[in-house]
């Protein structure tokens, strides 16, 4: 069984690595972009999906990665890749400086906390002009070739499967689910809640750092308004929610669907398909609040391995 | 940047602050109603704010009505808003864990915010009906921010009289301390859910329409109060009503300050930490005690 | 060592807003003895338990286990000094395992086994339910589950909140002698219960509460004849 199964990853990798020589570039870009949304929609997998901690800011951590990145790019004059990699050094920092205080919180005062979080990061980001360019952004000098950054974002999308994949069959990822479960049992059974959601939060702020640094060496351009948007974080949900909260691969489920429903909708109407995402959100929570996959595993009693 | 800060600024900041702190208050109550009705954090209190601006700003814009007025509909039509939504959605979590009513607010106000992108467009509009200021001493003071500041305080009382001495208002005030203990006395809490959630919803709408007198209409303007009403709730304690409203002052006091001391875009910043600060003082959040 | 006190309270008190739910109160538990709380709706039993166990902070008072203070202490660290609790409405973690609600128990010095997961499965007789999920288990068999789950922390205090609500006779009886064999093996168990039968059953010192204070406390037999004990639970 073991086997069928890396066969099957190996051969959708080896797939995903050599499309690029054989495909249009809009394919490639697409690729790239759902790449994108599987590392975040894992990333808020990892703290919301698994503790239930709900991270209404998450953005905040994206965009963080961006800046730190793109200051480093053009300020310091690093290459992309270790400057991305920066960013999930600051987006932790981030993480660690709100989450210390603010995991100790139940879960829905924390949830507010972070609602706040993405304004306070972008208004502090517009003020701080000298550094970040303010309103007008940060300017990267145009790319060449996109495909470096296709292999990187994939690279982080695999990286982000992976870490779920270990945290979720460890006994770490058990503890966490149990917090999810009920935190006060949790703490009954000697587990020290405040510390495994601060190493969630962590790591779950870590991973959209990087990938904010990609962004901005994608987009070339980055400035607070369009780098800090609530969208983004409600797609982040919207994904993880549709596809299977607390699953390993209901985030690239739900991130390939609604990538795919997003580029639909796009050229047809071109603002609904974010009221169809909050749509959606309603429809999930209402009707299957564990998503698609968390349904498949209740119904045929799949193990946690999905 | 150094400006000389006067005292009379700083009394200008205080009596600005003070002034739109009421009408947070206001707003904070309606929040601070439903959390302790139905345990519900209604992230769409915001949007609901929003419709209400809407409604003034038409009414205004096609009909030219004075939008003091205008709260005659908004509130209503708003408060009507509010129990369907609890009707249809929310009441369907009340009893699931906290997280799932959160995620429910915000997917309907996400849902509602693109509905009124989509229909109106994301301009900024105003109201242009009350400018200018009168002098008090070396103070101006804004005329559209003390009008509206008296009319959330009349409103805002006329809610506290509501829930304290008429049947329902007293029935809402049981549901909020004990919700089994309410259910046991023959108080149909269903139908309080609703009429908590309409009541809530009406005085967000108001809300709005107070704003919009002074700011700005535009569907992404619901967006802070969330926050702001949250702080409130957090700094007056649950069902300490009196308390909220002195947290909705003060928060309007501090925000001017810091606009004036700092930057106008710090304001942000600073509710924020006052916040996290609160929150670590109080660690147990709002209800003291118990979860 | 018997006639050492495992668990002290010390005169402590606890109020929410306007209520006193425990008025200085305390407590002394035998080491190697089965105690109960008993007393009337609202009395403070829970809440007690809560307090000891950190769930809750006191407002005033001191309470001692083995000898350490640990009224400050985070609850995830009086549990994992040896104190296990079962809760009043079941707390099983649902969308878990029977055997990964036991396993996800965390101590200082040692990792949940397998096996030890195993044994204690076997001793409540859910061992052929292990996979299947805490949520779709029986409210009999959740009880059964929480049960195994305080022990596998290996307390030397238990705390039961209400062991015998809603159980039928057979689990009842079987459950009855599981509590019997840890005071055999040493452990301390104070139990909060209703059921004056299982409590005349069991324990071996009884403390009345009323109102958040403690009314009384002695061997069964003497607390039974006390009159004031008769008024709270049916006076008034």
């Amino acid at each position: 069984m073991r086997w069928l199964a890396l066969l099957i990853a190996f051969i959708i990798l080896a797939g995903l690595g050599t499309m690029p020589l054989y495909t249009s570039n809009y394919i490639i870009t697409f690729t790239l972009q759902i790449f994108m949304w599987i590392a975040l929609a894992e990333s808020w997998n990892l703290i919301s999906g698994l503790t239930g901690y709900v991270s209404f800011g998450h953005v905040a951590f994206f965009g963080t990665g961006a800046y730190t990145a793109a200051i480093l790019i053009t300020k310091v004059g690093w290459h992309w890749l270790p400057a991305s990699l920066m960013g999930s050094v600051t987006a932790a920092s981030l993480a660690l400086l709100i989450g210390y205080p603010c995991l100790r919180l139940k879960g829905p005062y924390f949830a507010i906390s972070m609602l706040g979080l993405n304004e306070v990061v972008r208004a502090l980001v517009s003020y701080f002009d000298s550094l970040t360019g303010g309103g007008s952004g940060i300017t990267l000098s145009p790319m060449n070739s996109i495909l470096p950054l296709y292999y990187a974002m994939g690279g982080i999308a695999l990286a982000g499967l992976v870490i779920t994949y270990w945290t979720i069959t460890s006994r770490f990822g058990l503890r966490l689910l149990s917090i999810r479960e009920n935190e006060v049992a949790a703490e009954a059974m000697g587990i020290p809640t405040a510390a495994l959601k601060l190493y969630a939060f962590l790591i779950s702020a870590a991973l959209p750092g990087i990938v904010g640094g990609f962004y901005a060496r994608y987009v070339s351009h980055i400035e607070p308004l369009g780098t800090f948007p609530l969208i983004t974080t409600v797609t982040m949900i919207v994904m993880c929610l549709f596809g299977g909260r607390g699953t390993i691969f209901g985030p690239v489920l739900g991130a390939t669907l609604l990538s795919l429903f997003q580029e639909w909708a796009w050229a047809r109407f071109l603002y609904i398909h974010e009221a169809i995402f909050g749509a959606i959100i309603v429809f999930v929570i209402l009707l299957m609040p564990r998503g698609i996959l968390g349904v498949l595993q209740q119904r045929y009693r799949l193990p946690r391995i999905v | 940047m150094t400006i000389q800060i006067t005292g009379t600024m700083l009394l200008q900041g205080i009596v600005s602050g003070l002034l739109s702190g009421g009408v947070y208050a206001m707003i904070a109550l309606g929040m601070a109603l439903i959390f302790g009705v139905m345990r519900v954090i209604n992230v769409a209190h915001g949007t609901l704010l929003m419709l209400g601006g809407f409604t003034t700003y038409w009414l205004f814009a096609l009909y030219g009505l004075n939008p003091f007025f205008s709260l005659l509909i908004s509130f209503p039509l708003l408060f009507l808003v509010g129990l369907l939504l609890q009707r249809f959605f929310v009441s369907r979590v009340v009893g699931a864990p906290e997280l799932s009513s959160l995620i429910l607010t915000f997917g309907l106000s996400i849902f509602i915010t693109n509905m009124a992108v989509m229909s109106w467009t994301s301009d900024y509009r105003s109201v242009e009906f009350l400018t200018g200021s009168f002098l008090l001493g070396p103070i101006a003071i804004s005329k559209p921010r003390l009008v509206t500041f008296g009319f959330a305080l009349l409103i805002t009382v006329a809610a506290f009289l509501f829930l304290n001495n008429t049947k329902i208002g007293k029935a809402i005030r049981a549901t909020s301390q004990h919700r089994e203990l309410a259910q046991v006395c023959g108080i149909n809490v269903r139908r309080i859910d609703m009429i908590t959630f309409g009541l809530a919803s009406g005085l967000a709408g108001a809300g709005g329409s107070l704003i919009s007198i002074m700011f700005s209409v535009f569907p992404e303007m619901g967006r802070g109060y969330v926050f702001k009403s949250f702080l409130v709730i957090v700094f007056g304690g649950a069902g300490n009503y009196p308390g909220a409203f002195l947290g909705g002052l003060i928060l309007g006091i501090v925000e001017a300050l810091t606009s004036l001391l700092l930057s106008a875009q710090l304001s942000e910043v600073t509710a924020y930490v006052l916040l996290v600060v609160l929150l670590l003082l109080r660690p147990t959040g709002l209800l003291g005690g118990r979860t | 060592m018997p006639g050492d006190f495992i668990l002290e309270v010390h005169g402590v008190s606890k109020r929410f807003g306007g209520v006193t739910a425990v008025q200085r109160c305390s407590v002394a538990l035998e080491t190697g003895k089965i105690s109960a709380l008993v007393g009337p709706n609202g009395s403070g039993k829970t809440t007690l338990f809560n307090l000891i166990t950190g769930v809750e902070r006191i407002d005033e008072g001191e309470i001692f286990f083995k000898r350490e203070r640990i009224d400050h202490l985070p609850p995830h660290k009086i549990a994992r000094r040896g104190v296990g609790r079962t809760f009043q409405l079941i707390r099983v973690f649902a969308e878990l395992t029977a055997l990964e609600n036991l396993l996800v128990v965390t101590r200082q010095d040692w990792e949940p086994s397998y096996r030890r997961a195993s044994e204690l499965l076997t001793f409540v007789k859910l061992d052929r339910l292990r996979g299947e999920f805490a949520g779709n288990l029986s409210y009999g068999q959740q009880r059964l589950l929480e049960f195994a789950r305080v022990l596998m922390i290996d307390p030397d205090l238990i705390l039961l909140d209400e062991p015998a609500a809603g159980i039928n006779r057979s689990l009842l009886n079987d459950l009855l002698s599981a509590i019997r064999d840890l005071r055999a093996s040493g452990k301390t168990v104070l139990i909060v219960e209703h059921d004056m039968k299982v409590v005349m059953d069991l324990a071996e010192k009884i403390f009345v509460l009323d109102h958040g204070e403690k009314l009384t406390e002695g061997t069964p037999e003497i607390v039974l004849k006390d009159e004031r004990v008769m008024e709270a639970y049916f006076g008034r």
